[in-house]
Parts: structure tokens; sequence; C-alpha cells
């Protein structure tokens, strides 16, 4: 059971003219029993911030505490954290048992308690057929799990797993998500999740973290990071596919909010988004959700938007299309219902859901609040 | 077209085959066949055939013996002597961030010199009345030690000096062992909870011996077969203190005139360190596995 906390840390490699900064000043505290999702693109600064959090990569600037103590120069091994590495870092030379126990046995446990441990856990993760393998004989997938069982045996002040699903398939990931989920319901041990995945993204933490240049965008419940997003990145960044950014022009008119996206117009009432009339009279992106477009109008709040059909991915409970505004504008998507005869290069008129529409500033990307 | 190449192959390879026929697989040959024969360079020919007589009175003869088991001796100090400083350098070095080309060249130095060359200067060094080891130790208080005339002393002597001259090979090749293992499971073994002796006993010697055991037959192949510093030392002396098995059968060949049977010695000798090359072959393929 452990807090993580980062005060403003940083780590810089190399020197001088050439020095990278890989993770930039970030400010983070992981709650004890806290289940954090690290989310953001190749090269971020997940892998590198998680190492610094493990001790293996020194923090060049700024404080790292565990459990309210400075870390920054306590030796990994005193730091008690299981760590599941991105490239697995298995013993080559030991059998997967071995390589589960070793941890245990450096702690003096006794061989019946690791013997059971090991049982369990290798039961959970399906590789009790591959205990007396060495690494060299196990496929990807399966190195994976060995080296999520290292860490599972263990029974650290907090786990930091380092994209451990990624090599699985679909059906086994899905499984493993549920069983990692409910491995922390039990335990309640503080857990820090690197993904590059939407799903495990949504549905196993209780906060996301999302980078961005070795900085951190946003920090949030999923629910909250998916309904506000800070600024276009995220917004472009979390789920599949990603919220719709159209460039359009805001003006205020009777009372009304007026959207002007490539020759069509949205209107919503002022009242509903007080905020915006800040930005009266000024480029500004449109944010939609895919799902916040429908075939119908709903309710009182939807606008109507021309597209044209540029294809059709029908993925069984839905449909994604990807659109053309107008005849040939701006690219957007939109996930419908199943059903539907959808040709390509048709012409279709969506409605969006005026009440989901989200606003961005073009210059500084942030969003715009609506109050 | 596989048939040419093949010919072209052994055309090419054919002057220096004919060479080391001449130089190597020829004095064997020789030196097997003479083996069966009481042939002495007084008496040379080959009309006495005495089978394995040669080989049955070197067995049972105590000075060869002897010196078999000098030899012995030799090698296991030597080769675990310098295995063990040899891998505590090679860590030191591994850990080093900088100046790792200058440490790599002086400890280069003994082994680019020519062995002879090396017994001579150590011969100078530690004179008992003109060496400078002696004086230093004077200068501190310490009385004169008799480095190559006392039997005990010539014998770890010529040790010390075997040591110093080849270490450095130990060092090189280990280092290039150490610096060939991943550094993940170093970096997994340390959020295990190891500390820095646990990860070298269970983590670098076990990814290491491939290695190790390449190095340690290597070493040993060449420390049977020491000659030239104890020639130029101590010629097998004081007494037969330093009687290696290489000068010995030089004796027999070349003082005693005894040719059957130094050839016969020479052959046994052989067979061990084929024996050894062999066991070094095999484990040389498990490092490529
Ligand atoms: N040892 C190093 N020396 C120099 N730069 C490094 C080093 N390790 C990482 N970096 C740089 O730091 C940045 C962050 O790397 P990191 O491995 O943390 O990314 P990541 O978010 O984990 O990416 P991925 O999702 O691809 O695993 C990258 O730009 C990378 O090139
Ligand atoms: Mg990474």
């Amino acid at each position: 059971m452990a807090s993580i906390e980062l005060r403003s840390v940083s780590r810089i490699f190399g020197a001088g003219a050439q020095a990278i900064r890989a993770v930039d000043r970030i400010d983070l505290r992981v709650e004890d029993g806290e289940f954090m999702i690290f989310l953001g693109p190749s090269g971020c600064g997940k892998s590198t911030t998680l190492r610094m959090i493990a001790g293996l990569e020194p923090v060049s600037e700024g404080e790292l505490l565990i459990d309210g103590v400075r870390v920054n120069d306590i030796d990994p091994a005193e730091r008690d954290l299981a760590i599941v590495f991105q490239n697995y870092a298995l013993y080559p030379h030991m059998s997967v048992r071995k390589n589960m126990a070793f941890g245990l046995k450096l702690r003096g446990m006794a061989e019946a308690e690791i013997g059971s441990r090991i049982a369990r856990v290798a039961e959970t993760l399906g590789v009790e057929a591959l205990l007396d393998r060495r690494p060299a004989q196990l496929s990807g997938g399966q190195r994976q799990r060995v080296a999520l069982g290292r860490a599972l045996v263990r029974e650290p002040r907090a786990f930091l797993l380092d994209e451990p699903l990624s090599n699985l398939d679909a059906k086994l990931r899905s499984v493993m998500r549920t069983e990692l989920i409910k491995l922390h319901r039990t335990l309640g041990t503080t857990m820090i999740h690197v993904t590059h995945d939407q799903v495990e993204a949504m549905t196993m933490g209780t906060r996301i973290c999302i980078m961005r240049g070795g900085e951190i965008v946003q920090v949030g419940r999923p629910q909250d990071v998916y309904r506000e997003p800070v600024d276009t990145f995220v917004a472009g960044f979390l789920a599949t596919p990603p919220m719709n950014l159209l460039p359009a022009r805001l003006d205020v008119a009777d009372g009304a909010l007026r959207l002007r996206i490539e020759g069509q117009e949205i209107a919503l009432p002022l009242a509903s988004r007080p905020g915006w009339a800040r930005h009266a009279g000024r480029d500004v992106i449109l944010g939609l959700r895919p799902e916040d477009l429908h075939e119908a109008p709903v309710g009182a709040a939807t606008a109507a938007l021309d597209c044209t059909i540029e294809t059709v991915e029908a993925l069984g409970p839905e449909t994604i299309l990807t659109l053309r505004l107008g005849r040939d504008g701006t690219e957007l998507a939109a996930r419908l219902p199943p059903e539907g005869d959808w040709r390509i290069g048709a012409a279709l008129r969506l409605h969006a859901d005026t009440s989901k529409l989200h606003l961005f500033d073009p210059e500084t990307t942030r969003s715009i609040p609506g109050n | 077209m596989e048939r040419r190449d093949r010919r072209f192959g052994w055309m090419l390879s054919a002057p220096g085959l004919l060479l080391l026929g001449a130089v190597v697989l020829f004095p064997i040959v020789w030196a097997g066949l003479t083996s069966f024969f009481d042939y002495t360079l007084l008496m040379p020919g080959y009309d006495s055939f005495v089978g394995i007589g040669n080989y049955r009175m070197a067995a049972g003869q105590g000075e060869f013996l002897h010196s078999a088991w000098i030899t012995l001796l030799f090698v296991v100090a030597v080769v675990a002597i310098q295995f063990v400083i040899g891998m505590v350098v090679a860590l030191a070095l591994n850990d080093a961030r900088r100046g790792k080309s200058v440490y790599y060249l002086i400890l280069l130095c003994p082994l680019l010199i020519n062995p002879v060359v090396v017994g001579l200067m150590w011969r100078m060094i530690l004179h008992p009345t003109l060496g400078i080891v002696n004086w230093l130790l004077g200068t501190v208080g310490i009385a004169p030690v008799n480095w190559l005339g006392a039997p005990d002393m010539a014998f770890w002597t010529v040790v010390l000096v075997d040591i110093w001259h080849q270490v450095s090979f130990m060092v090189v090749l280990l280092l290039a062992g150490l610096s060939a293992l991943p550094t993940e499971p170093y970096e997994a073994a340390r959020c295990d909870g190891a500390t820095a002796f646990q990860r070298f006993w269970h983590i670098t010697l076990p990814l290491m011996r491939p290695v190790i055991i390449v190095t340690l037959l290597i070493r040993m192949i060449f420390a049977i077969k020491t000659y030239d510093i104890i020639y130029i030392m101590t010629r097998g002396g004081p007494g037969v203190a330093t009687d290696l098995i290489s000068y010995f059968i030089y004796r027999r060949a070349f003082v005693s005139l005894d040719l059957g049977q130094a050839c016969a010695m020479a052959v046994m000798l052989l067979v061990v360190i084929a024996g050894m090359t062999a066991m070094l072959w095999r484990a040389m393929r498990q490092v490529g596995e």
C-alpha cells in the first residue's frame, strides 16, 4: 500500500545542447489504492516516468515521494515495488517457475508458500504448463504473461505495469483485463498501468493521466476526461474514432450562438453556453464525438449537417462512417447503429446533438468553457 | 559450380596447408612414431622397437610424475588466481564510464611483450642483490627475498610472473563477455530486491558461464605448455621446484638425449591438450547457441 507523489519531476537525458527532456516537470499524486492509467502517444515519457518511480532511472529534477517519504536516492530494492517491463526483462537462464520465485526467495519466503503463490498466479495467467520452460522457449504473449506473473506473486507496495497486455490476443487481453481489475479490487494495492489501448484506459483505471511530449496534459476519471477534454490533443487522442474537430466561426445573433462550418450552420441558444459568447466573431474549433451524430433529429437540440459518405466500416454492433462535410470538406466520423444501407459517395444528412458540442481555441488548442 | 568453388578453395589454401603439414603435422607424426622406439640421439635409428615400453617407463618414473604434479599445481594456481583477478578487474572496468580505452591499453601492454623478454625483465627486477624489488623492500626494512633461489619461493615467483604476463587476457575476454550481457535482467533483479552481490551471483555468473568456461579452458591449455618463462628464469630449478612438463620433456630430449622417451611424454601431453581442446570446442559451440 503506498501513495506515490511526483513533484515537478523531470528526467533529462544527455547534457548541454543535446539534452532531451524526456519527462518535463511532472506533478502527479497517485493515491493509496488507486488504479492510475498512463496514456499517451509513443515516446511521450510514460516508461521513463514509470522507471523513475521504480528507481531504475534517476530523477534529474524534482522530488519523488512514496508514502510521503522522499525516495529520489533510495535503491529500487528498498522501494519494494513490482514492475512489469515493456520488454519483459525475464531472467533468460531461469525457468518460468524460478523467474517467479526469485524475488520471493530473496525475501526469504518459505518454499511451500512460494510454491502455492506461483501455482495460484500461474493458474490465473494460464501458464501452468509452461512453468519448467525457459523464456527463450516461450512465445511473446507467453513471456508477457510470465512477466506479469513475476510481479503478481509479490505483495509489493505498488504495481508498475508497462503495457502488460500489449502482446496478447484480443480474447486473452480482455480476460487479463478483468483479472487485473479483480486483483486490484481484492488486494487494493496501488497500481500504475501504462497502455496504448483505449479500452484498457477507459475501463480499468480509477483515473487516467494523459501525457504528451514529457508533460501531463490532463488527469481525471475516465468519464470526466472523455466528457471534458481540456484540449484538442486529448479530444483527438482518447477513443477510436476520436472526437471530430472541425474548423468553425462563432457569431452571436438574436440570443443565439451560430457556428458556421464550411458553409453550413449550427445554431444553439446563447443561454445554454453563455461562456462561449466571449469568443464571438472569432475562429474556433468545433468538437463533436462520432456517437453524437445521428441519422434522425434527437429532441429539440439538434442541428443538421450535410455530408458525403467516404467509407463504411461495419463492425457488427455498430457501423463507423467516414464522411466529408458537404461534398468534399473536412473529414469526420460518425458512429451509427448497424442497420442502414449506406453507399459510398452518397449524400447523407446527419443530426448533431448540440447539447454535446465542444469548442476549442485554435490558437491555444484549449477547451473554451461553456459557462 | 560448387565443385569448382571447392577446387578453387583447396587451391588457395594449398600453400598454407603444405607449410603446416611440414612444420606441424610431420613432427607430430614423427614424434608419435619415435615414441615406440628406443631412439637416443647417441644412437639414432629405428632398429629397436619397444612398443609401449617408453610410455610405461615414463608413467613409472618419479621425476616425470613430479613434473606432471608441479605442472598441475602451476596450472591450477595460475588459472584460478588469474580468473579471480581478471573477473574483479573486468567487473570494475565494465562499470567504468570514461577512460575505458586507456585502461585497455595499459592492461594489454604485458600481453604484447614476448615471453622471453618478460622472463629476462623479471629476472633482473627480482635479482637478489641487484633487483629493484629487494631494494624497495630494503627501504622499508624488509630483508631481501631470494625470489628464484629458494624452491618454494621460486615456484610462486614463476606463478606471479605468469599472472602478471597473462592476466589481461582474462580481463579482455571476461570484459567482452560482460559488456555483451543484457541489461534488462539486472533491472528486474534490482526491483526484485537483489543486492549487488546477489545480482552477481544469480545473474552475472550464470549468464557468463559459457564465456567463463571458454576463457578458463583457453588459459589452461596455454598454461599447461608453459616453457619460455621457465627456460629463461629458473631452468626448472632450484632443484626440480619449477620443472614444468614442457621443460622436463625438453631436457629429456636434448640433455639426456633420450628422444624415444621424450616423444612418448610429448604424445601424452598432446593427448591431454587435445582432450581439453575438444572440450573447448564443445563449449565454444554452446556460446554460439
Ligand atoms: N536512455 C535514453 N537516452 C536518451 N533518450 C531516451 C532514453 N530513454 C528514452 N529516451 C527518450 O525519452 C522519450 C520518452 O521515452 P519513453 O520510453 O518514456 O516513451 P514511452 O512513452 O514509454 O513510449 P512507448 O509508448 O513507445 O513505450 C523518448 O523520446 C525517448 O527517445
Ligand atoms: Mg514505453
